[in-house]
């Protein structure tokens, strides 16, 4: 197939980037690139669309330097499909892709999830449905953290700047193969080809620790009498048999939830507007929150940094303490992470309101017109 | 007010007038100059000749959204851009455009004007760099608008070369905003074409020298920012 694994011996080139830390200003795609290769990423699978596509050709341009590997495969299924081989036999894999790749490579994310195979994706979102536009929006993130026929057991992080891109690809890997559940970084077309300011680093650097992959098959010994065998299903014949398995499953992902979840809280004394919103749009709700405190009204902030695990307990705690608090729920998608907030608050009295542009950017100021219309000028100048 | 801390720069113009450029230089000597910057390209399943657009901001502080609703300054480098940016416009916009009577230039390769679903307009490939004789552009009568018209096109055309324009353009808006030096500029640039300019070392004069005219064409401006 042509994938030549080399020793991984960091060349003059990469140690001169990442030896120390380095400010660069870059594209989002490419500090994914660097990220994958600061993290450690064997191979990436690949298959070309917009707004992805320079991850992959940044990894194929750092790939000979370093022994790291890429295969561009004949369609996105194929792309996802190949991606638990190489973790099989320890590997650290992953792919990119967006909007209709996305949806192709829904089938292997599900066996992933189903075998409990490690593997990254990063998602660089696009508008939708179907090819609707190559540039942006944030209408994947159903998709992404439910997506699949299944019960969504995957880890999700929705990154709001570089810096957070490149540092949670690298947080995505050690996810990936410490809990095995299929991990991704959330992105869009903004982030990736936007260029802005961001610091590489070499994880060992900051005392991060990476987690290694081991292989899962051809382990050493005989099965059965040197060691178990190993026994990776995604097909059962009996509804109990994958009832129980999947119970199982389910158990685990709770267990590691509380410790997976992230997210950004900012609330004032007595608030009155929660402003809730993820990835890039969360950039700009804060902006829209800190001029409007600078005006006088008590808003808050929160972000899911987690988009899945969702951080609900969080944000159910900050409404339930302020029961008159009003929150705006922002997004550039019809109602997705509104759905999100609204399960999480079930019971609750809060107001709810929302500003939902699907597929397109959402500013600062237009979120702080949104606040003000809501709360009908009650501002306390 | 955090408005009047970031710049909010928006390019316009056609396919090979070398808009993108613009856009990634002034944020790349931001960044060298320490500030925070964000640069990002209009990016779409274009047509051929389609409008190039570039986003551009600079503050000091943290940036929100990549793209915004407003510009504090638009340059506009051909009519159609200048129709298709309209909306950009507010009161205090200053409208910085090139008043040379040229025609834009015009992306003839049809393989290349299909651009596939890739990125900004295919600038190497357009025939002429907005050289030849056409009618003068007629700014907006938008209110409130300041207009600052610099004659780029016909000083690159006569004293430099036309594939300098945009560097001229530019200079303008680098002496119009009042927050980079020319120092920072030239090391962009520098950054940026370095390779071309070992290869063929006048491109580098042309450059530095189409950034000191750009300097020049427009007056620096009131303070009008604290």
């Amino acid at each position: 197939m042509g994938i030549k694994i080399v020793s991984r011996q960091l060349s003059g080139e990469y140690e001169k980037v990442l030896r120390r830390e380095q400010r660069s200003f870059m594209t989002g795609n490419e500090v994914v690139a660097w990220a994958a290769l600061a993290a450690g990423a064997d191979l990436m699978y690949g298959y070309p669309i917009t707004p992805q596509n320079e991850i992959m050709h940044y990894w194929a341009r750092l790939t000979p330097h370093f022994g790291r590997g890429f295969l561009q495969t004949e369609d996105e299924m194929s792309a996802g499909f190949a991606m638990p081989g190489g973790a099989l036999v320890g590997k650290k894999t992953f792919s990119a892709t967006a909007g209709p790749g996305n949806i192709l490579m829904q089938e292997p994310i599900a066996m992933a999830e189903m075998m409990r195979i490690p593997g990254v994706w990063i998602i660089q979102q696009r508008g939708g449905p179907s090819t609707a536009t190559v540039i942006y929006s944030q209408q994947e993130l159903r998709l992404t953290a439910t997506g699949g026929n299944g019960e969504g057991l995957r880890i999700v992080y929705s990154t709001a700047s570089h810096q957070e891109l490149f540092e949670y690809t690298i947080k995505a890997f050690n996810s990936a193969w410490r809990y095995r559940f299929p991990t991704f970084v959330l992105g869009d077309g903004y982030q990736a080809k936007m260029r802005e300011a961001v610091t590489l680093f070499r994880p060992e650097n900051r005392g991060w620790e990476l987690v290694p992959a081991e292989p899962i098959l051809c382990l050493p010994g005989v099965p059965a009498r040197d060691r178990d065998p190993v026994h990776l299903r995604n097909t059962f014949n009996l509804e109990e048999e994958l009832y129980t398995r999947l119970m199982d499953q389910l158990a685990v992902y709770e267990r590691i939830a509380p410790e997976v979840t992230e997210w950004e809280a900012e609330v004032p004394p007595e608030p009155e507007v929660l402003l809730v919103a993820h990835g890039i749009v969360a950039r700009a709700a804060r902006q829209a929150k800190e001029s409007l405190n600078r005006q006088g009204w008590k808003v808050g902030y929160f972000r899911p940094v987690t988009v899945r695990p969702f951080p609900g307990q969080a944000l159910r705690q900050i409404a339930a303490a302020s029961p008159n608090l009003r929150l705006l729920v922002v997004e550039s998608a019809y109602g997705q992470l509104l759905a999100m907030v609204k399960a999480e608050l079930y019971g609750l009295t809060n107001p709810v309101d929302s500003l939902l542009k699907p597929g397109v950017g959402i500013t600062a100021e237009e979120i702080a017109a949104a606040v003000d219309q809501t709360e009908e000028g009650e501002a306390v100048s | 007010m955090v408005a009047e801390k970031t710049w909010k720069i928006l390019i316009a113009g056609e396919g090979g007038q070398g808009v993108q450029s613009i856009g990634e230089l002034l944020a790349e000597a931001a960044f060298q100059a320490g500030k925070e910057a964000l640069y990002i390209p209009n990016f779409g399943v274009e047509q051929r000749g389609g409008v190039s657009i570039a986003f551009v901001q600079i503050a000091e502080g943290s940036i929100g959204a990549p793209k915004f609703q407003k510009a504090d300054l638009v340059a506009v480098l051909s009519e159609r851009a200048g129709e298709r940016i309209k909306g950009y416009l507010r009161a205090g916009t200053i409208y910085l455009y090139d008043q040379s009577a040229f025609k834009p230039p015009v992306i003839d390769d049809r393989t290349v004007g299909i651009q596939g679903y890739e990125t900004v307009a295919p600038e190497a490939f357009a025939r002429m760099t907005g050289a030849e004789p056409g009618p003068p552009p007629r700014p907006p009568a938008a209110d409130g608008v300041r207009l600052v018209g610099i004659p780029a096109a016909q000083v690159a055309k006569t004293e430099l070369t036309n594939r300098v324009f945009n560097i001229i353009v530019l200079g303008a808006i680098v002496q119009l905003i009042q927050v980079l030096s020319p120092a920072q500029v030239e090391a962009a640039i520098e950054k940026k074409f370095g390779e071309k300019f070992r290869a063929k070392p006048e491109l580098k004069t042309w450059n530095l020298q189409a950034l000191a005219k750009g300097l020049e064409l427009v007056a620096a401006p009131e303070p009008v920012r604290s």
